[in-house]
Parts: C-alpha cells; structure tokens; sequence
C-alpha cells in the first residue's frame, strides 16, 4: 500500500549555538513555550497535515530525544503501518557511517522510505517553530507539476544576506540559488522545508553519494544539481510565524511571543491548529497566597509564591515566596527559592536557584545579553549571574560574567 | 511472581453513592465527576491500582456511563492497554428473570461470575469510587496475606459527613462503620448517625477470588443484592473479616458541599502534598497548552488546571482545563469545571459550574459557603 507523501525530520544537528542547553539534549528536544519541545511543532503539523508517517533521523544526543518520541503517542503517531521512526545512523555489512550531511542521513535511510513506496516526501528540520500545513504545500507542489519545491519566507532586503535565497519568476519557478550572498538578488529565504518527488530526490541522492568531493548537503549539493539539470523547481510562499530558534536570544524570544499571541502571530492557543506534546502527568498549578502573576504562561505541577512577570514557566516550577521571576523562561522542574531575582534569562531544567541569588539582569543601555543556566546546576546564596553568562556548572559564590 | 499484586484483579463500581449528588451525575456518575482541577474521581483509584502493579481491571458500570466510558478510553493513560488483563468494562444486561439493570454490589457481581471463573488471579481487589484517595493496594493485600483473614476491608477514623448523616434513609444507599477488636470487624452499623470520629468503611475489599465467587453465587440464589449488609454482615462470626486502618489522605465526596469542601481543601499545600505526593495520578490527556495569565489578571490561593486564559480576578479557587475569564470579571470562593467562560466584569462568588457553562458579562451571582450555587452542563447564565 503506498502512502502519498510521507515526511523525513532532520534532528540530528548538535545545535552548538544553544551552548549549555544542548550539552546533553539534542536541539529538537530543547523546551519551549511551557509544555512544548521544539520538535512537537513539525510532528503536530504532520499530523495536523494528515501525513501519518515520519522517519526522524537522530544523530546527536538522541537519548532524551528517543525517550520523548516514545511509540508517537501522544501525536497520534502509533500506527500499525507508518507512525513515526526514530532512524539514527546504523552497521551495515559493508562498513558504517555517520551521517554525513543532510542528504546523505536521508540516503542513508533510502531503504526505510521505499517501504512506504511514496510520491512525494517532505523534508523537515526539527529546530523551528512554526505551525504550517504541509497539506497546502503539496497543493502547490502537484498544482506546479514541480520535481522539487521549497518553502520560503519573504525576509527584509537588509537581512537577506544571512539566509539561503531562492531567486524565482513570476511564475515562483525557481532560477537560482544564493546561499548567503553579499548581494542578495531575492528576499525569499529557504525554510529549509522541501517537498520531492521521490523518484528524482532517489537519483540525487544516488547521484550525490557516488560524488567524492560532495558535502552531503541539500543546501551546498542537491539544489545545485537539481538547478544545474534544470529541474521543474518552485518557491512556495509561507507566510505565517517562523522562527529558527537556534541561538539563545532567537529560543529565548520565540518564548517571549507566545505570551503575545495577538502580535507576534504564534499562537498556541488556537483549537484548528493544536500542538500535542507528551504530558508529565502533575498536578494543576497553585498560585498561592502572595504571589503576583502578570502575563506569565504557567502549566501543571507548579507552586508559585512570589512574584512573575512576563515569563515562560515549565511543568513543576517552583518560585518561593519573595522571589522575583522577570522576563525568564524556566524549564521543568526548576527550583527559585526566596529572595532570588531571575531576570531576563534562560533557565533549562532541574536548576536550583538559592536564596537571594541574581541570575541576569533586565536590558541596560547596549547591554542585553540573555543569561543561560544549563540542566540541573545549583546556583549557591547571593551569587551573581550577569547578562551575558552561560553557566554550565555549579556556582557556589562570588559573580559570574 | 515478583509482587504479591501481580496475583491480583481489581473491581470498580462507578455508580455506587450517585444518588448522594443528584446535580454532578445527571449527566455522568460518581467515577467520572472532575476533582481537583484535572482529574476525575475515577484516576485515582485506578493509578492506586495501576501503582501496585494490579494491571487487570474491571469497571462494572451500571448507568450513565458514556462519560465514564468517554474518558477511559482503551485505558492507556492508566497503563492498561494489555494482552493479558488491562481495563475492561462491564456494561449490565438485563437478568434474564428479573429484567432491567442489576441492584447491589452482589448484582453487580453475579453480572460477573462467568468473567470471574475465568480468572487465573488468587485475589481481588474492590473499591467504590466515592472516596479519592492515593491508596497503597500492596500494603493491604500484603496486611490480608499476614492476617490470614476471609475478607479485610479498608476503612479510615473520621467524622461521618454531614450530608450522610442528614441523609433520608432509603433502601439504595449504604454507609457502614464498624466496630474492631484486635483488627477483626465485630460489627457493622448501616447508615447510623452517630456523631464524632469513627471507623468508617472506605468500602474497599480484599478477599479471595474463589471465596467471592462462592459467596456471590449463594447471594445469587437467594436473590441477595448487597454484599456488606447482605453477605457480609450476617457471617461475621463465621467468616474472619479483618479492617485494614488506613491512615492517608481521604477525601469523601458525600454530598454537594463536601464535593465543594474537598476541592477546597486541596487549595492547602499540606493537603494537596498528602494527597498527590505518593505516586502520580493518571488521567485522560487533553493536550491543553498552559495557562495564560494576561495583564490585569490578579490570583490569589488558586489551583488551576492547563489551556485556561485568565484576564480577571481569580480567588479562592479550583479552576479545571480550558476555563476562560474575562477582564474585569471577580471570581471567589468557586469551582469552575471544564471550559467554563466568565465573560468581562462578571463578578461570583461560591459558585460550581458544570462543564461549558458560560457566565455573561456583568452577571452577579453569590451562593454561600454551606450552599453554592450549582450550574448545570452547557448552561448559559
């Protein structure tokens, strides 16, 4: 029986930009907003979508990340025939390897996509929030009688150059291809969301394994070569809420929009367009007697005594009475115990924030670094993290810069 | 065999106290009335059971049960999607004498002699779901073992309800106390309004699965229907019926205020940790996204549940999944459950809305602390 279109998700880059939240954690598995993880936007949007098979290829760290994905309960995603795949790298009988580059984890994995003997397969990246229907871009894809199309954003001229750019007619028929230009000819940025015909991304990719000099890549080879054989290729047009959360300040921002659905266009509140991701199974929240909660987004399990303003709080956060909790988002199971003030900072899971502690500060002048504080570190009594420190082991006193 | 309750099935009986809250179960039971913000009163007894390893049990419904049957689903937040055992339900069929649903604890049972024949299990496990408590099953099973008893029953020291004692006798609903004498029931007293702490039946049994099936099949014949006033209570002094102190948390919903006092109770840290701190407790998943507290929104002592918005003034407050509250609007002293909408300058007080009731922008409305409001199902106000 074959399936029209089945998804191939790329979560396995290291994510180095997100320092100590991706020490132990591939990027995909990072937290955000609340009760989500990044990868929970594409797997809901596949399903959403009705593509009912995705092939997830982990590379990095996937322990937490295999956990997380489990059978793909929790997205509808346990399926007698499909369902999701976690694919790492494996031994063959002729030798073993890594995945080498984007396209060649998908070469790697040519014999899993042909069990489902598709048309067409979606390639995603597992680092963005976005919330898409990938039903519509197939739409396009057939409507264009395309072999390959991606998905671009318009992004402002002046930014341009820090993407890959699709220069395209009228007719969205893609001409060429700039990966980071000076002089950009086009503002449509590749999300890096691409749909094939099966049958030509097979060739390229065989094509692609049999070039020595090849990177492997789909950005740096198999566009070019589908460009160079002047492929019916196309440029979908997205234009919702996108954002690649791949440094500290771009996750801690996207946290932030949440909390501003009306502006921001990020909307997880919308019942046509939900996110699922696995439950931890606590308790309601408490907000106690003393607290102050302005604007904050808050989920099971956690205790508030003290104050929070503008921030992201996790499953099972605690925030003692006469702590101060601003701008932050902290992950689950962090601990803010009295008189600490937590400002403008990322906070990733299982933290111990001691009394009277300071961790970040709010923007001052040309100063606006977000202060990171890496998984299950103790941060001791009155210590100081400043705006630009990434803390990856315990502080027991003093200032860290 | 590595624990004792592998050996183990579990009986639940949703409907059993339904007529003491009239209101919550006209669309639903006792088991599937929502408690402490997420959760139905059901989860807990099946995470009891689910924790100490009993991964084959049965729900033996008796009527309005969609909701129950809505939220259980195939039993896979409960852990309980197995080959071998996991969740069943027993709707009832009518006895081909008597005609209509069966009566009693027995009734329920001699639904299930065939089921219960074809067990492998040495013990069973059965509770009423009126009582939310994180109940250890391994501790009692292991107390019936080491006491070499017949039958052991749960029970805690508490004050009866006011609602129970208030209660117009009637011949369908039961309470029992008894009276111990070295860990053994040498008394049980049906419905009796004595006032202060006493030893109350929580009703939940251990005994084996081949003495129960004997017991309910003699019931049977002689068309007896319930087990502790019918079966149990005249063979005390033949058959060794062990109480099993439990000394946890018990909430005891008896009633429209103790259902409103058991939410509120919970509000208190103490309670709350003596309640939940032991194993989680499962329930279905709604895949809600957190709660959103917006600018102007003023909380105080509140337990709230995930996918709510809150725009006003919350206090004193249980508040379940997806509850919506407009700017302006003051809620006190309340419990809302599931979806509820107070919409802009709504101000309350003592108030329990069913599922999807809507509160219009600008109502007033106050009951008090020993007679709240009550709003039904899909109402709007």
């Amino acid at each position: 029986m074959a399936k029209e279109m089945i998804a191939m998700l790329l979560a396995g880059g290291q994510g180095s930009r997100l320092y100590a939240l991706t020490e132990k954690l591939a990027k995909p598995a990072v937290p955000f907003g609340g009760k989500y993880r990044i990868i929970d936007f594409p797997l809901s949007n596949c399903v959403n979508s009705g593509i009912d098979t995705v092939g997830i290829l982990t590379q990095y760290q996937p322990l937490e990340l295999n956990e997380y994905i489990g059978n793909g309960q929790p997205w509808d995603l346990d399926r007698l025939y499909g369902g999701v795949h976690v694919l790492p790298p494996y031994q063959k009988a002729h030798g073993s390897d890594w995945y080498k580059g984007t396209a060649n984890a998908i070469y790697q994995n040519i014999s899993f996509i042909e069990r489902y003997d598709p048309k067409y397969v979606i390639i995603l990246s597992g680092d963005q929030i976005c919330k898409q229907d990938y039903s519509d871009f197939l739409e396009f894809h057939k409507e264009k009688n395309a072999e390959f199309s991606v998905a671009v954003m318009e992004v402002p001229w002046e930014e341009a150059p820090r993407f890959g750019l699709m220069v395209a007619d009228e007719n969205d028929k893609i001409t060429e291809f700039q990966e980071k230009p000076k002089n950009p000819k086009s503002n449509l940025a590749s999300m890096g969301i691409y749909i094939f015909n099966w049958d030509i991304l097979k060739k390229y990719l065989e094509e692609d394994e049999a070039d020595p000099n090849s990177e492997n890549d789909f950005g740096n080879n198999i566009i070019p070569n589908l460009l160079r054989d002047e492929r019916q290729m196309y440029a979908y047009h997205f234009n919702g809420y996108w954002k690649d959360v791949g440094t500290i300040s771009s996750l801690w921002e996207a946290n932030m929009e949440v909390l501003d659905p009306e502006h921001s266009g990020i909307n997880l509140f919308d019942e046509d367009w939900k996110i699922y991701s696995r439950n931890a199974g606590m308790t309601g929240h408490k907000i106690n007697e003393g607290a102050v909660v302005e604007n904050a987004l808050i989920t099971d399990g956690c205790r508030i005594r003290g104050t929070v303003k503008h921030s992201v709080l996790f499953g099972g956060v605690k925030v003692e009475a006469g702590a101060v909790v601003e701008d932050a988002v902290i992950m689950g199971g962090t601990t803010v115990k009295t008189g600490a003030v937590v400002k403008h900072c990322i906070v990733a899971e299982n933290v111990t924030i001691c009394e009277n502690a300071v961790v970040g500060a709010m923007p001052d002048g040309n100063e606006n670094g977000v202060a990171t504080i890496g998984s299950g570190v103790i941060i001791g009594e009155n210590v100081v993290v400043g705006p630009n420190a990434m803390v990856r082991n315990n502080v027991e006193g003093g200032e860290v810069e | 065999m590595i624990k004792s309750s592998t050996n183990v099935i579990g009986i639940i009986f949703p409907n059993s106290y339904d007529a003491l809250v009239p209101e919550l179960v006209s669309v639903r039971l006792m088991a599937s009335i929502p408690f402490a913000s997420r959760y139905r009163i059901i989860d807990f007894i099946l995470s009891s059971m689910t924790h100490s390893g009993i991964d084959n049990i049965s729900v033996v419904v008796n009527k309005n049960y969609h909701s129950l049957m809505d939220h259980l689903g195939s039993g896979r937040e409960w852990d309980l999607v197995r080959k071998n055992g996991g969740l069943h339900i027993f709707p009832p069929f009518a006895e081909k004498e008597v005609g209509g649903p069966y009566v009693g604890r027995a009734g329920a049972l001699a639904n299930l002699l065939d089921f219960l024949k074809s067990q492998k299990e040495k013990y069973v496990v059965m509770s009423d779901t009126n009582v939310v408590v994180n109940f250890d099953f391994n501790s009692m099973i292991q107390a019936h073992m080491d006491s070499g008893a017949d039958i052991t029953i749960a029970y805690n020291e508490q004050e009866l309800p006011e609602e129970l004692l208030n209660y117009q006798t009637s011949d369908k609903i039961f309470y029992y106390t008894f009276d111990v004498e070295q860990g053994r029931i040498r008394k049980v007293y049906i419905n009796p309004k004595t006032v202060g702490v006493q030893n109350t039946s929580m009703n939940i049994f251990v005994i084996e699965r081949e003495l129960l099936i004997e017991l309910v099949s003699t019931a049977y014949m002689q068309g007896r229907s319930f087990f502790m006033r019918d079966v149990i209570m005249p063979q005390l002094s033949k058959l060794n019926v062990q109480a099993y102190k439990y000394t946890g948390y018990v909430a005891r919903i008896s009633g429209m205020k103790s259902y409103f006092e058991e939410n509120m109770k919970l509000l208190d840290d103490y309670n709350l940790d003596a309640l939940f701190s032991d194993a989680p407790i499962y329930t279905k998943i709604r895949g809600d996204n957190p709660t959103h507290y917006k600018d102007g929104a003023k909380v105080q002592n509140v337990m709230m549940a995930d996918g709510c918005v809150i725009e006003g003034e919350v206090e004193n407050s249980v508040i379940f999944r997806g509850v919506k509250v407009g700017k302006g609007a003051k809620i006190k002293n309340c419990i809302l459950m599931q979806d509820t909408v107070v919409e802009a300058g709504a101000n309350v007080e003592y108030l329990i809305t069913d599922k999807n009731v809507t509160i219009t922008a600008g109502k007033e409305m106050k009951g008090t602390d020993t007679f709240p409001v009550y709003i039904e199902k899909f109402k709007t106000v």
